[in-house]
């Protein structure tokens, strides 16, 4: 007769091993951990959460400090914005914090908000591509490492995280064609004009980047930062935030949400909590530039070392530069208008490429120099 | 690229003609054999306002526009007629609120032409005052739209917060923030104390400091100068064709103001200039205005510096207290019977001439008729004329450009 | 003249306007010039002319009907109380002109500070004389009062103090009237006076078969003019109170 518990309790203990063997180190938590790795089948649970891959997927970079980027990143924008332009801000939610938790309260408002399709909709990718949505908003995390957190180590990591990135509008062409409505189809005309517009001169920022470092691989980047990326390669930085503004939306080329003149383009149709979802990908794909952002410029998780949270230390480096590079760029609201597509258009094709060009060759001299 | 044009019947679509729209049959058939688009826009679009703009456009080029006005209508005119004179004073200045003291203003010296009452010197500075300080505040307001129209959201901002110090100073002079019915014929109701005169003069160095971080962010902002600059431009020819008003006819390059042209009031007493642009273009109309508005700083700073003492309701008016219309108002004004005849007043309101005609039959308390002819209305058409050729995407900054307030135009 | 032409600026040019603004927003966020008042718990102070809800003084009310008939809106209506008429406002037509106050003779209707209402239903927007004494029922939460002065830039000036939003106003400066008979020829006997009257100081009585007399009780008579206005023939007229009495006797014959 087979022992099927013997074998069940083999594999789970292999499991188990193999999870534990790639555990995040966080000194602050340790008798705490090790007391719920004592309980049976909690355990696994614990050694799940803390297994490097899915710690990354689920605590930082990932979900935790995505909802956390989305829930402080728009209040703080809100707060800052409001500080700019004489006002106050949300304040009589927890007044006492400053109406912190506000951007809470309205996703508690749009959980409750009936969510609204019309007749004309195709039902099925204007309630699914929302949500899809997050798979290019997750997958390019499990390439970028915070310090020794990391998923997958690979000389292409920041290459194949800008490609994943680019993904985003895509998804926002699907939900536009699938809102089947006059001002979602503008927008959804007008993010196309503009993806290609933005995504090269990104793309060769990203890439002068990586000829200054000679790999693609996080680890090396930050390794080869002797001083941060932004001083070698200003010009590349430069390229890289207006790519990255107009990447994400941000006003003064917020042209295809353009809530003045086309309602919100794509997502003129949405309400209730899928609307919240949608709002968030631009935050999402902000952040997610931040990051590698972060990597390229600014010495990603290198900074003096938090003793008690030991490997931890490391992800709130990069979170926390990340963080306030995305709180310098959510400023740019209140500095401009909007530009028209044209002028865009124009801008992105001649200015910013010639810049990111310029990037590229200054990265290249360093390159030659340094031999 | 070769024109395509299919001809074939074409018939527009059903729901045209449930729309009840001022759109000919021909309009939508030519569009449709064409391959042009007609696109209405409003009138709850977020960037339109209270009106219907009916466009045709070739891809992103809009070509032929008709204007559907009248959302906002409230038969101001015909309501005149059943309530006294000085009913209507209330009444005249609903058609654009933030504009009350020229539009009190106008009406209340189309009475005072009738019944020839001189009004006290001390009187005309006050009225004077409130015509400029409504000015600024609607130029601001003008200024704030037209940046929520561009987008730009601090744009937005700044000119309400800074038009809270222009409503600071009318609810000191008027009791009220917007709405204020002060100007009375003969006079204004109520005396202004010096208090409140040297406030206005501080206000206005605090309104520069402010206009002046305005400038910088929004005015010489080159998102701004990009979306307005070259953007609905309307030459001169045409704008005096189209019988284009205000500030938007001196951006054109024509020099005309009332208020240098037949001065009232006290504007012949004090120092200013009017402001000419040159090009015609969005950026000249904002600029005209934006100039203006420290023209009207200037002018209050004067107004207030050279105000002679005295009364301030004239000795042809029944009060029995000079300075304070309290308590004598019904015995002056409540059967006030204009002589039979037409009088016309016209006066420099924020957006251009405006117009009061009172016909009275010489017996009635009553006007016989009232006509008022708002600059809204009047440049109409020259904004109509300057959308033609232009992007879509440019519709909103060029409404914002003309500062077209739809129930000024639909009274 | 000021004559406006602006070019295209030039690339450098443009540069620097980029710069100018980012660094005004810049400034704008380390020290803002914040204009917001927190409006349930700081109140903005209002001068004393200010135009709010409307206060009746039933005791100095004269029952002359002015201001129901100044009234631009229509939103005075008079209410009878034993034998007098008093204004109740309907605050749905009201549009806060103040002609009403401006007309009442004896400072009856006063103005009040009172702006931020709110009614229950559309039919408690409208008020009877009686509501419209003293402050209504209200939920302050201010504890601070703002004052908005200039001195080269907003200066909020910030009080710990509650204001009162009722204002006192003395009685208009203006002479009191009476009725008097100006043309007795004229009257018809028609007693409309006697029973519009609401102090009740019109009397008529026979004296023979011929002959009606008019009395008018000059310390009653308010000079409300209410029997002025409905008199029929313009028999009468009102007289400054001083000049009468120093005139003495004026009952008519009709």
């Amino acid at each position: 007769m087979v022992d099927v518990s013997g074998i069940v309790s083999g594999i789970v203990e292999k499991i188990f091993a193999a999870l534990t063997a790639n555990m995040v180190n966080i000194p602050i938590l340790e008798p705490l951990i090790n007391k719920l790795l004592q309980i049976p089948l909690v355990n696994l649970v614990v050694a799940f959460i803390l297994w490097k891959p899915a710690f990354v997927i689920l605590f930082v970079p990932g979900l935790l400090a995505v909802t956390v980027v989305l829930l402080i990143m728009i209040w703080w924008e809100r707060k800052l914005t409001a500080r700019i332009q004489w006002r106050v801000g949300p304040k009589e939610v927890s007044r006492r914090t400053g109406g912190i938790i506000q951007t809470l309260a309205d996703g508690m408002r749009y959980m409750f908000q009936e969510v609204i399709i019309h007749r004309d909709a195709h039902k099925l990718y204007f309630l699914q591509l929302p949500i899809l949505s997050f798979i290019p908003v997750l997958l390019p995390i499990l390439l970028i490492p915070a310090g020794t957190i990391y998923a997958i180590r690979s000389p292409y990591a920041i290459q194949i995280a800008v490609a994943l990135t680019a993904l985003l509008p895509i998804f926002i062409l699907g939900i536009g064609w699938s809102a089947n409505n006059r001002f979602a189809f503008i927008g959804t005309v007008r993010e196309a004009f503009l993806y290609v517009a933005y995504e090269i001169p990104l793309m060769i920022a990203v890439l002068s980047m990586v000829l200054l470092y000679k790999s693609g691989d996080p680890f090396v980047i930050v390794e080869k930062q002797w001083i941060p990326g932004i001083f070698m390669n200003p010009i590349a930085f430069i390229a890289f935030l207006i790519g990255m503004v107009m990447a994400a939306g941000r006003l003064p080329f917020d042209i295809s949400e353009a809530d003045q003149e086309i309602a919100f383009g794509p997502f003129v149709e949405y309400s209730g909590i899928i609307f919240g979802l949608v709002m968030g990908i631009a935050y999402e794909k902000l952040y997610l530039l931040s990051l590698i952002a972060a990597i390229l410029f600014f010495g990603g998780w290198s900074g003096p070392e938090i003793a008690f949270l030991g490997e931890l230390s490391y992800a709130i480096w990069l979170f926390l530069k990340a963080f306030v590079l995305m709180g310098f760029i959510v400023m740019v609201r209140a500095i401009y208008g909007r530009y028209r597509l044209d002028q865009a258009l124009k801008f992105g094709w001649s200015s910013l490429l010639t810049f990111s060009l310029i990037g590229f060759f200054i990265s290249a001299g360093w390159v030659i120099w340094l031999g | 690229m070769e024109e395509i044009s299919i001809e074939v019947p074409v018939e527009p679509p059903k729901e045209y003609e449930w729309y009840f729209i001022p759109v000919p049959k021909k309009f939508v058939e030519e569009a449709y054999r064409k391959d042009e688009f007609v696109v209405f826009v409003g009138p709850q679009h977020p960037g339109s306002g209270h009106m219907r703009i009916i466009l045709r456009l070739k891809g992103d080029f809009i070509t032929d526009v008709i204007p559907d006005p009248g959302y906002v209508h409230r038969s101001m005119e015909k309501l005149a007629e059943y309530k006294t004179y000085i009913q209507n004073i209330p009444l005249v200045e609903r058609p654009s609120i933030m504009d009350f003291g020229n539009y009190n203003l106008g009406y209340v010296r189309a009475i005072e032409e009738a019944l020839e009452i001189e009004v006290p010197e001390r009187a005309k500075y006050i009225r004077t005052i409130l015509a400029e300080l409504s000015r600024i505040g609607t130029h601001l307001y003008d200024a704030g739209i037209l940046a929520v129209f561009l987008g730009h959201t601090t744009g937005f901002m700044y000119p309400f917060a800074v038009r809270e110090f222009i409503v600071e100073m009318i609810t000191r002079i008027t009791g009220t923030r917007i709405t204020g019915s002060f100007i009375v014929p003969g006079g204004v109701r109520r005396d202004v104390d010096n208090d409140t005169l040297q406030k206005i003069k501080r206000m206005t160095y605090a309104l520069e400091n402010r206009l002046k971080k305005f400038e910088k962010i929004f005015i010489t902002n080159p998102t701004t100068i990009a979306r307005l600059k070259d953007v609905g431009v309307l030459s001169k020819e045409e704008a005096i064709k189209l019988g284009v008003v205000g500030p938007f006819l001196r951006a054109c390059g024509v020099e005309y103001d009332v208020r240098k042209v037949e001065p009232y009031e006290a504007y012949d007493e004090i120092d200013w200039e009017m402001v000419v642009g040159e090009d015609g273009d969005g950026y000249t109309r904002f600029l005209v205005r934006v100039n203006e508005v420290s023209q009207s700083i200037n002018m209050l700073r004067q107004l207030v510096d050279n105000i002679p003492e005295g009364d301030v309701i004239s000795e042809d008016i029944v009060a029995f207290d000079r300075k304070d219309i309290r308590g004598s108002f019904f015995e002056a004004y409540g059967d006030l019977v204009l002589p039979k005849g037409e009088y016309t007043s016209i006066t420099e309101a924020s957006r251009g001439s405006l117009l009061f005609t009172i016909v009275s039959d010489g017996e009635s308390t009553t006007p016989y008729r009232l006509r008022i002819v708002t600059p809204s209305w009047l440049y109409l058409k020259g904004f109509m004329e300057s959308l033609k050729g232009e992007r879509l995407a440019d519709l909103q900054a060029i409404y914002g450009s003309w500062g077209y307030f739809p129930p000024e135009a639909d009274r | 003249m000021v004559r406006i032409k602006v070019e295209k600026p030039k690339v450098h040019k443009s540069v620097a306007l980029h710069i100018k603004a980012i660094t005004t927003a810049f400034k704008e966020a380390i020290s803002p010039g914040t204009i917001t008042i927190h409006y349930p718990r700081e109140r903005r102070k209002l001068p004393d002319n200010f135009r709010g809800l409307l206060q009746l003084d039933k005791e100095k009310c004269i029952n002359c009907f002015r201001c129901a008939h100044i009234c631009p809106a229509n939103a005075i209506q008079m209410y009878q109380r034993e034998n007098k008429y008093y204004p109740g406002i309907d605050y749905t037509k009201c549009i806060l002109c103040h002609f009403c106050v401006d007309s009442c003779p004896t400072a009856a209707l006063k103005p009040s500070k009172i702006h931020d209402v709110a009614f229950a239903s559309l039919s408690t927007m409208v008020l009877p004389p009686e509501e419209l004494a003293g402050e209504p029922e209200m939920w302050r939460e201010d504890t601070v009062t703002v004052e908005y002065d200039f001195d080269g830039d907003l200066k909020m000036i910030k009080r710990k103090e509650v204001e009162n939003l009722i204002v006192e106003v003395e009685k208009p400066k203006r002479p009191e009237f009476v009725a008097g008979a100006a043309f007795p020829e004229n009257c018809i006997a028609c007693r409309i006076c006697v029973n519009s009257c609401p102090q009740n100081a019109i009397t008529f009585k026979l004296q023979d078969l011929q002959t009606m007399v008019l009395e008018i009780d000059f310390e009653k008579c308010t000079g409300c003019m209410v029997c002025i206005r409905n008199c029929p023939t313009q028999t009468l007229l009102p007289f400054r109170r001083e000049e009468v009495l120093k005139g003495g006797e004026s009952d008519e014959q009709g």
